[in-house]
């Protein structure tokens, strides 16, 4: 067993909410508050707190770790420490071979210098000598792709030219363990193809990738991923079980503790009919709370009608939590069931339920909401309508790692059965 | 295991030097882009200073300098003079001013004060053109101690990269010393044989054997224009004081450098 290329171990770091002491009057006059001051049990300051305690991982040349998390969790904190520009308060960093990052593209760059200057001193910053980069300089300006821009001040650039030079450049700092964080939301789509690939041919090479990012499909394809919370290793392991984890603490947290309600009341004040409440239910009638890709489906809602509504139309939508999901549904929906007509003529009073039954459910992955609502006849407005009381998640089959809108399981086979060849 | 540790971080600090140089030429760039005069204004910052110095302390107020005239003392003085100066403003301001590298990115942060030396060095060298000129105009002949003027030298850089260490580290930490320094600049320049010559005798003799830019600058003067013996054991007391500050400001720097990341 070699020595992993990167190592934490159990390291901690503190940083303070207020501004540190940086002038002589902040000294002395904070002084005595200083000397008074007493560490709390987790060996705090007053106004200190952990970006991160206790993290350990170990990551072999060739590995890729994605850090998840939500903002403030400590993701960052993790590569400045790689990256040494922090210092751990507990614990040991380890990292073997030069550490180089796409952390802050650009960093260092000069406004009234031009591209082609900006890359020997950009190159210099990251660790190259000036040799290295003439040797590289067509490579990395043929990256970027503004060749014809490379003696303009770097003012004038567009971000996005500003981006892939600066990207080129630490592309081309070939490190031995490299930091990626957040950098590639950047550029058209062509180039962050072009960034993908770069980064899984440094993989392929046998660099340490250690990356951190909100794109959970790029997280997957890591060899391992960590989610951090407030500072705490939550889980590390397996990048699918990592990240179903978080999705569902996310759908945890955003879970409106008071879903929103409105409806039409009587003349005694209460509400003229309610949805009390939606079911979800597989085909063997037991209720779900996660559905499979292609699940036979019933909804069945719980309705108490205190007083009559002729001809009632129940209806349910599904919102995605990821708003960038439904991207050309005008309305944000993916999924909406509506009974329109079903119940014609009928009088609704009382308690009781309705059902609908949806076959062969192809939903994208991830987790929903649903907004649940009652109409009188052909009315306009509802006379009852709650948007956030149900949620659900929808499941990411086996056979699939994308999305799964499609069923695209294959049956292969050789119908003729070609000479030589052995069944 | 100790003794190790300070060869490989010197090693890196060796190997930092490419990139001070391109951080100096960098600031060199910036400095005089945009400007009518480009780097002439190297020249010109320490003519003017020396035709001021030359109207008040020939003209207003005597101050004897020998056979030398007094302008090509004065000249002689302000050089060497404005770079040490330049180097310790600039130095107090320059991991704060590149806070957006020292926060983002990591590399051996002694670039930083080593590109301030460089930077004032390139200054340094144009200003010290104008000194054939006016030597030839004043026909001030120099002699074969000119040869030993690299020496004087050497021992101003290390007195200046010790310095630039000290104060680019301590205004990290508080950041009084940059607004100290303005102070400190022009009480060190009197306290000095900038604009007169320190008296080697008296009740302020000591101040020669204090101060490591006396003897420097004398030694310059000796050693360009000749006439009196260059070396003091002043100037031996400097170039000891100079070599202590040097070791002792890097092993601070590097001492408080893992803190910069939070502090700039």
């Amino acid at each position: 067993m070699t020595a992993p290329a990167v190592e934490f171990d159990a390291v901690s770091k503190r940083f303070h909410k207020g501004a540190r002491i940086s002038t002589l009057a902040g000294l002395v006059l904070g002084a005595p508050r200083r000397w008074l001051a007493r560490k709390n049990e987790s060996g705090l300051l007053p106004g200190e707190f952990y970006a991160l305690s206790e993290v350990t991982f170990a990551l072999q040349a060739g590995e890729s770790l994605g850090i998840l998390g939500p903002n403030g969790s400590g993701k960052s904190t993790v590569l400045k420490l790689l990256f040494r520009i922090l210092r751990p308060d507990a614990g040991q960093v380890r990292a073997k071979g030069r550490v180089g990052g796409l952390i802050e593209l650009g960093a260092g760059f000069h406004p009234y210098l031009s591209g082609r200057e900006n890359v020997f001193i950009n190159g210099a910053i990251l660790g190259m000598t000036r040799a290295q980069v003439r040797q590289r300089y067509d490579s990395i300006v043929e990256f970027a792709g503004i060749a014809e821009f490379m003696d303009m001040p770097v003012k004038d650039y567009s971000s996005g030219m500003y981006a892939r030079l600066a990207f080129a450049i630490a592309a081309h700092a070939d490190p031995d363990v490299l930091l990626v964080d957040e950098v590639l939301a950047v550029g058209d789509a062509t180039f962050q193809l072009k960034c993908y690939d770069w980064m899984a041919r440094m993989r392929k090479s046998g660099r340490a990738v250690v990356a951190v990012s909100h794109d959970l499909y790029a997280m997957a394809a890591s060899s391992r991923c960590l989610y951090l919370n407030a500072g705490k290793p939550v889980l590390l392991g397996e990048p699918r079980a990592v990240i179903d984890r978080y999705l569902q603490d996310l759908s945890l947290g955003q879970r409106d503790p008071v879903p929103e309600t409105s409806f039409v009341k009587t003349e005694s004040g209460q509400a003229r009919a309610v949805i009390e409440r939606v079911e979800f239910l597989g085909d063997d009638g037991q209720q779900l709370r996660a559905l499979e890709h292609g699940a036979e489906l019933t909804i069945r809602f719980h309705f108490q009608a205190n007083a009559a509504v002729e001809s009632p139309m129940f209806g349910l939508t599904l919102f995605h939590d990821d708003a960038r999901i439904p991207l050309s549904s005008p309305r944000h929906y993916l999924f909406q069931a509506f009974s329109g007509e079903a119940f014609k003529g009928m009088t609704l009073r009382g308690k009781g339920v309705v059902e609908v039954s949806v076959k062969d459910v192809r939903l994208p992955v991830g987790s929903y909401r649903a907004k649940t609502y009652l109409y009188e006849r052909d009315g306009v407005t509802p006379i009852f309508l709650q948007d956030g009381a149900t949620r659900i998640e929808v499941k990411r089959p086996g056979w699939s790692d994308g999305r799964a809108l499609l069923d695209h399981r294959q049956t292969w086979g050789m119908p003729v059965m070609a000479e030589g060849s052995q069944p | 295991m100790k003794a190790v540790s300070i060869l490989a971080e010197l090693r890196e600090v060796i190997a930092a030097r490419e990139l001070a140089w391109m951080l100096a030429a960098r600031e060199i760039r910036v400095r005089y882009k945009h400007t009518v005069l480009g780097i002439g204004w190297a020249l010109a910052v320490p003519l003017c200073l020396m035709l001021v110095f030359t109207f008040l302390f020939s003209r207003v107020a005597r101050v004897s300098t020998g056979s030398l005239p007094y302008a090509v003392f004065v000249y002689l003085g302000l050089v060497p003079w404005q770079f040490h100066a330049s180097v310790l403003t600039a130095s107090a301001r320059c991991l704060t001013e590149n806070r957006n590298l020292v926060t983002k990115v990591y590399f051996a942060r002694e670039a930083l004060p080593l590109s301030v030396v460089f930077s004032a060095l390139a200054d340094f060298a144009v200003a010290a053109l104008v000194l054939v000129v006016l030597m030839a105009w004043y026909a001030v002949v120099p002699g074969w101690g000119l040869l030993l003027v690299p020496l004087v030298l050497a021992v101003q850089v290390a007195l200046s990269i010790g310095l630039a260490f000290l104060f680019s580290a301590g205004n990290l930490l508080y950041r009084d010393v940059q607004y100290l320094l303005q102070v400190l600049v022009l009480v060190w320049m009197f306290a000095s044989s900038v604009v007169y010559p320190i008296p080697r005798t008296g009740n302020l003799a000591w101040l020669a054997w204090l101060n490591p830019m006396t003897p420097i600058l004398d030694a310059y003067r000796g050693l360009i224009v000749g006439g009196e013996t260059w070396f003091k054991p002043e100037f031996g007391v400097a170039a000891l004081v100079s070599l202590v500050l040097m070791v002792f400001g890097w092993r601070w720097f590097r001492g408080v450098e893992g803190k910069f990341g939070e502090l700039a």
